[in-house]
């Protein structure tokens, strides 16, 4: 198994690369992704695999500066173990072997001298400048087994001008294990990247597309919004200050003296290499109406019911119908378990009027470890491989 | 309903603003002019940032310094420049990237060209690039590629088309303004008909023994007669 080097991915692919795989890395225009095939280069190199890089766009020097400005550490191609074939490779070889059919087998013998003496275990090829020169099935036949042994495993990037129905291609399809669409847009932020794990020929991958950032030469996955709700006093301003590192909640003393939320609760945490920002919501039905605005973008929520109290069942309904009718992963966390008296699971489930498909975690706000287990949950519900 | 007013792009050219206004937000500009027609100085003219704007030039063939020379040359603020440099990298591969002056190997690497645009744009979103605000939102800018031609050296013509059409409406996203200069005279008419198509507004330059005229196509209620002009100090000027 070889990471990505991204290790919230490696989670969502249930650990990384299985050896001998062939990886698409898709770029839309402009996205900045090219920190994917890098993260999985240097990966490969920290893992001693001996590795072959086609850089058929730029020199070796340019890119090995380039990838060390990206990432902040430098690649050392005679100690690591890295073989390259760069622009100059594709000159000779278009000079040599002019057009057609004698390029794409002066590229095969190429691939093929360099992946036998060098006993190559991961290929790395950046595709775009192969398919213009060969076209599409000649430059996928060059990363094929025809070139390198079945246990090579391949990490292709390629600038996607054709739009998404090119990855749906039989052709394509059949070429890889993995495809991953790496994609930005302007909703709903101005400069939003995001990736989409499209396929993977070893698990069945929920379709899912996982915002992320670059920081520090790293991509970072980023969980934009995971509302936390509730009734009144379900303990969700404690759950999300005990979530986070950082959190904040705007809460008023009332006449009667317990502390009611009467704006929302923000908090943010770093948790399993995914960014993730929670939102609270006021419990009170007079806020009902700013919670489809609260739930809009969300990528999960957190549905908190005060186990202690029956009366709070049926609100807590009403709050799971507004959450279920968007489909959104959802757990629901029965709070105060140390309390005497609690309702069990089932009792919950049928006041909720929820099946098995939805989990439900006894918990207590207070107790940091509850919290987070209902947060690995979430994020493994909303990142989750089918296996 | 309220109707958003657009930005609209000045051009210098004031037979062309008196008729237009100024180009509107999201305007893509195809410049075609035979080589040593003033074509490079004509869109270095259309280029400079106004009071407010940004300007971004990919450049294939002047070296980003070249490029920020001539844009002090026309008395344009540094501050407001952008270059993604095709050129400079290929001989000097240790160059860095800063906030305004970017590099990609050569014109081949179009996911380079992709990132770096993309770079500049957010940056000028967010306020860094030159440290000093503009006030306007979305930002003005203008971007210049500064000759296809060369482009089309290094890439297939589909592969480009499909690129521009991308950038073209990436900038159309952003209210940009789009200049980009094609020979004309260096390509088949089926390469210059397929870039036409992506292109809002088309200013044809053309040499006659010493004089060099313009005119303009695809605006409505401005005639396509031919302009004599000069460029004097970064402005064109026409003559009679």
């Amino acid at each position: 198994m070889i990471s990505t080097g991204m290790y919230g991915i490696d989670d969502m692919l249930g650990g990384g690369i299985p050896d001998g795989s062939r990886v698409l890395y898709s770029l839309d225009p402009g996205v900045d992704g090219q920190l994917f095939m890098i993260s999985t280069l240097y990966e490969a190199l920290e893992q001693k695999k001996t590795c072959l890089v086609i850089i058929p766009h730029t020199t070796v020097e340019a890119f090995l500066h380039e990838v060390e400005h990206l990432r902040g550490h430098k690649i050392r191609p005679e100690e690591q173990g890295i073989t390259f074939l760069d622009s100059s490779d594709r000159e000779r070889i278009r000079r040599q072997a002019g057009k057609g059919g004698q390029m794409v087998n002066a590229w095969q013998e190429q691939i093929k001298k360099i992946c036998t003496e060098k006993k190559i275990e991961v290929l790395f090829g950046y595709f775009d400048v192969l398919y213009e020169d060969l076209g599409l099935e000649n430059g996928l036949s060059l990363l094929s087994s025809a070139c390198c042994t079945k246990k090579s495993t391949v990490i292709v990037e390629h600038l996607n001008l054709d739009g998404d129905a090119s990855l749906d291609l039989p052709e394509v399809r059949r070429a890889f294990d993995l495809i991953l669409a790496i994609k930005a847009s302007f909703q709903p932020l101005p400069h939003f990247n995001y990736f989409t794990i499209l396929y993977t020929s070893w698990s069945t991958q929920l379709r899912r597309s996982v915002p992320f950032q670059v920081k520090s030469g790293h991509i970072v996955p980023y969980i934009p919004k995971i509302v936390v709700t509730g009734p009144p006093n379900s303990g969700k301003s404690r759950f999300v200050l005990n979530a986070t590192a950082l959190g904040v909640s705007v809460d008023r003393v009332g006449c009667d003296g317990p502390t009611v939320t009467t704006a929302m609760d923000f908090g943010w945490l770093h948790w399993q290499d995914f960014d993730i920002t929670l939102y609270g919501t006021p419990g009170q039905p007079r806020f009902d109406a700013m919670l489809p605005g609260v739930l809009r973008n969300a990528m999960g929520a957190v549905l908190l019911v005060d186990a202690t109290d029956r009366e709070q069942l049926p609100r807590a309904k009403q709050l799971f119908k507004t959450i279920a009718k968007l489909h959104l992963p959802l757990i629901v966390a029965a709070t105060k378990k140390d309390i005497p008296g609690v309702m069990g699971e089932d009792e919950i489930r049928t006041g909720l009027g929820i099946g098995k498909d939805v989990p439900v975690f006894p918990i207590s706000a207070l107790q940091k470890n509850d919290v987070r287990d209902v947060l690995e949950c979430l994020v493994a519900s909303i990142t989750r491989i089918i296996s | 309903m309220i109707k958003q007013q657009m930005y609209a792009y000045k051009t210098g050219i004031p037979q062309i603003d008196m008729a237009t206004g100024g180009f509107e937000a999201g305007t893509n500009l195809l410049l075609l002019a035979p080589a040593l027609s003033y074509a490079e100085q004509f869109a270095y003219a259309l280029t400079k940032p106004q009071s407010g704007e940004y300007a971004i030039m990919l450049s294939t063939n002047e070296r980003a310094s070249e490029v920020t020379d001539q844009f002090k040359t026309i008395g344009a603020d540094k501050h407001y420049i952008g270059v993604i440099d095709a050129i400079t990298k290929s001989s000097t591969p240790g160059v860095t990237d800063t906030e305004r002056f970017m590099f990609v190997t050569n014109p081949t690497d179009l996911t380079g060209i992709g990132i770096k645009f993309s770079h500049m744009i957010e940056t000028i979103f967010d306020g860094t690039f030159s440290g000093k605000e503009s006030g306007l939102f979305p930002p003005p800018i203008r971007f210049c590629v500064n000759s296809i031609s060369t482009l089309l050296m290094y890439r297939k013509l589909e592969v480009l088309y499909q690129f521009l059409h991308v950038m073209t409406a990436k900038l159309k996203k952003v209210e940009g303004f789009g200049i980009y200069v094609l020979n004309n005279e260096a390509f088949d008419e089926r390469t210059v008909s397929l870039i036409k198509q992506l292109m809002t507004i088309v200013i044809e330059i053309k040499v006659e023994r010493t004089d060099t005229y313009f005119r303009v196509m695809g605006i409505p209620g401005v005639n396509a007669d031919w302009h004599k002009f000069t460029i004097n100090n970064g402005q064109v000027v026409l003559g009679l």
